[in-house]
């Protein structure tokens, strides 16, 4: 038994030695996201979004002198041990030269810390939401597709005001992606604008009855439930015994319930009253060409952060170009094709960019998510629409300020 | 895939290993030394982790810290806190029965997790401490590691060399006593709740030093690293694995599961797309069938407890 295992062990590293035959003409980067682990639910879309990109990079020239783009998936399952793990094994032994994800804040944060600001990577997460992101210290090597949560929290506060939302009472899921939004939330409606909530309750995920919760929420007589959950887990079941036992009238939720898992488990005739922030491509057509482009390949474009995965690696593809296959000098090429001057390039159109950039014209990608003009700190500020559930899924009802 | 790249996936695996060995040693000296079937490994992780974030970060408004300290500091801190918290714990919990006491530990270890996550004020709730610093971070990527895995290297040898020498010195033999035979112990007058409590503060302070040390190798701590899964469970495996009541078992546990763990998934990843995918689902499902390989085959692990304690004074002694 002893010698068996150990000879497992052994075989194993052995076999990581000899079977790794690097391709020269392949340029890799990383995916890394939560396949296994709380967002396992979550992470396949993402993922799938990120291959998109790469296979349509792929079919239109490749990168540089046609070398092939490859993909990498990497488990980070959520945690910070395996988002270091996760990220040191893309680094050091597929050699890639940039990283899209990981997918959960505290893994970026360790990611980052430990792997990839030491060893000069870049790394575009694109659902990190939590605020630390922007502090860290990192060459200007993180970046993120999606809006820190501060935005999001904020836009969403205005938009109720002037949508004419009295009280409300505010659920949120007790992690960063949660707290970060509710606390963003609050300071904006409260402290700023004057409103009222009545109560304002974290809770936590995957239990199978909210009804205490939800009896507590009601009970400052708002008749609004704002909720900053995940549509395809804890926020779907809060959604659905609010609706069943007739807690509220309303519901508001952040980016995270936009999801398809709420119209089919709910139906879209139960659901007149909710609508649901997220971020958008300022020139929304940006986002419908994602979508179909998605839909092709039999994926779900209302997938959770499923277009700023496809923007995410779109960009790092962009960058790859611009630098010829090089992991040096990515983080300024990301800024150079994404600041807002230039020709406009949308989702899908790498030749188009391949011939731009090889004549040294500048260019601008709008993306399926959002402009993605990052600001010094390797963010961006974001454009929100608010969404209703229509006859087909999520509709736009108006933008968000 | 270059030599050195190779060699920094050598060297990072080495501190995590050298950093999983010390939460293992720590069970060990809990169930080895004193069959204390502690199943709250994550909580004292958390404890030593977040004091030493605390105490060697600048300050933030709304937390409490801003000691700035230098890191030896808050990993002796992170000691005396995981010791602190482990002492009520102990008071209240040992005195129940392997399983019972596994239940209430594993309570302890969410109460833990659920108090950190919902704390601002203390420990920034779930957004988690980033920006701690690490010793050597200046100097290049591999330099960096390189000086990180000395550090951690001297810190578990230290760990080892003072447990090992407990192992055949009188307290050692005292807390196997106790621990394999109860009545006869306390018939001997030993006051076996204090010796149980003794051990079981000696190991949640390892397990704090330990996590204080994962923290400070990430720069950051959030509250998703005190997952159970890879917190506890893992550190379970790895101590039944290398063999529990061994020291150098506990380490040599740990070297082979995070091995297999973390270098099973480059194996698998050569697969086509979509099996390599479901491959990683299947990574928590192979440990927990190891586990279960171990306990059925080889239940004392890959090096039993030396039942004779060291044989070479046993055979010293017999020489005269």
């Amino acid at each position: 038994m002893k010698t068996k295992l150990l000879t497992l062990a052994a075989g194993l590293m052995t076999a990581t030695a000899l079977a790794t035959v690097p391709a020269k003409a392949d340029v890799k980067i990383g995916l890394i996201g939560g396949v296994s682990g709380p967002i396992a639910a979550m992470a396949p879309a993402m993922i799938d979004a990120a291959q998109l990109a790469v296979q349509q990079v792929n079919e239109q020239g490749g990168i540089g002198d046609g070398e092939k783009l490859v993909g990498v998936v990497g488990d980070s399952a959520c945690n910070p041990q395996g988002g270091t793990d996760a990220a040191t094994k893309a680094v050091n032994i597929e050699g890639v030269a940039g990283i899209v994800g990981p997918h959960c804040s505290g893994a970026v944060l360790a990611a980052a810390g430990s792997v990839t600001i030491p060893a000069g990577v870049t790394l575009v997460t694109p659902s990190g939401t939590s605020p630390e992101i922007t502090n860290l210290e990192d060459n200007d090597s993180v970046f993120r597709t999606v809006p820190s949560d501060d935005y999001q929290g904020r836009a969403l506060a205005r938009t109720l005001k002037d949508m004419g939302y009295g009280k409300v009472a505010v659920a949120y899921l007790n992690n960063d992606y949660g707290t970060g939004l509710a606390n963003a939330f609050k300071t904006e409606y409260v402290d700023a604008l004057g409103g009222e909530i009545t109560q304002f309750a974290a809770h936590e995920e995957g239990k199978a009855s909210y009804r205490s919760n939800l009896a507590e929420l009601a009970k400052g007589g708002a008749d609004t439930l704002v909720i900053f959950d995940y549509g395809d887990g804890t926020g779907l079941t809060i959604l659905r015994q609010a609706l069943e036992n007739g807690f509220f009238e309303k519901f508001v939720g952040g980016d995270g319930m936009k999801s398809d898992a709420v119209i089919n488990e709910l139906g879209a005739e139960n659901l007149a009253n909710f609508v649901s922030s997220s971020p958008v491509g300022e020139k929304s057509d940006s986002l419908d060409i994602f979508n179909e482009a998605f839909k092709g390949v039999g994926g779900d474009p209302d997938a959770i952060f499923a277009n700023t995965s496809y923007d995410a690696a779109f960009l790092l593809a962009l960058a790859l170009e611009k630098t010829g296959g090089k992991k040096e000098g990515v983080g300024a090429a990301l800024r150079e094709v994404s600041n807002g001057e230039g020709e406009a390039i949308r989702p899908g159109e790498w030749q188009k960019a391949k011939e731009l950039i090889a004549a040294g014209t500048a260019i601008d990608y709008k993306g399926a998510a959002g402009d993605h003009n990052f600001d010094a700190k390797g963010d961006v500020p974001g454009t929100f629409a608010l969404f209703e559930v229509g006859a087909d899924g999520f509709e736009v009802v108006s933008e968000m300020n | 895939m270059e030599f050195l790249g190779l060699v920094n996936y050598a060297l990072f695996m080495a501190i995590f290993i050298a950093i999983y060995a010390l939460l293992a040693l720590g069970l060990n000296i809990q169930w080895g030394f004193a069959g204390l079937f502690n199943a709250g490994i994550a909580g004292f992780f958390a404890v030593g982790a977040y004091t030493s974030a605390i105490l060697t970060t600048e300050a933030v408004d709304g937390r409490i810290g801003g000691f700035d300290l230098h890191f030896v500091i808050g990993w002796i801190g992170a000691m005396i806190a995981a010791a602190l918290v482990a002492w009520p714990i102990g008071k209240i919990c040992l005195r129940f029965r392997s399983d019972y006491l596994a239940i209430a530990s594993i309570g302890i270890a969410e109460i833990i997790r659920l108090v950190i996550k919902s704390e601002p004020a203390l420990t920034n709730g779930a957004r988690g401490i980033p920006g701690i610093p690490r010793p050597m971070s200046d100097i290049g990527y591999m330099e960096s590691q390189v000086a990180y895995l000395i550090i951690v290297l001297a810190v578990l040898i230290a760990a080892y060399v003072l447990v090992e020498r407990q192992f055949n010195a009188p307290w050692g033999r005292m807390m196997r006593a106790i621990r394999d035979n109860e009545d006869a112990a306390k018939a001997m007058g030993k006051d076996v709740e204090f010796r149980r409590l003794e051990a079981f503060i000696f190991g949640a302070a390892l397990m704090g030093l330990g996590g204080a040390l994962f923290a400070h190798f990430n720069r950051s701590i959030t509250p998703e690293a005190i997952d159970p899964m890879v917190a506890t469970f893992l550190v379970w495996i790895m101590l039944i694995l290398g063999g529990s009541g061994n020291n150098r078992g506990a380490i040599l546990g740990a070297a082979v599961v995070w091995i297999i763990w973390s270098v099973s998934e480059i194996a698998t990843d050569r697969l086509p797309h979509e099996y390599a995918i479901q491959a990683k689902y299947i990574r928590l499902f192979l440990i927990g069938l190891m586990l279960q390989l171990v306990l059925r085959f080889r239940p004392e692990g890959l090096l039993p407890e030396p039942l004779r304690g060291d044989q070479r004074s046993a055979k010293g002694g017999a020489d005269h």
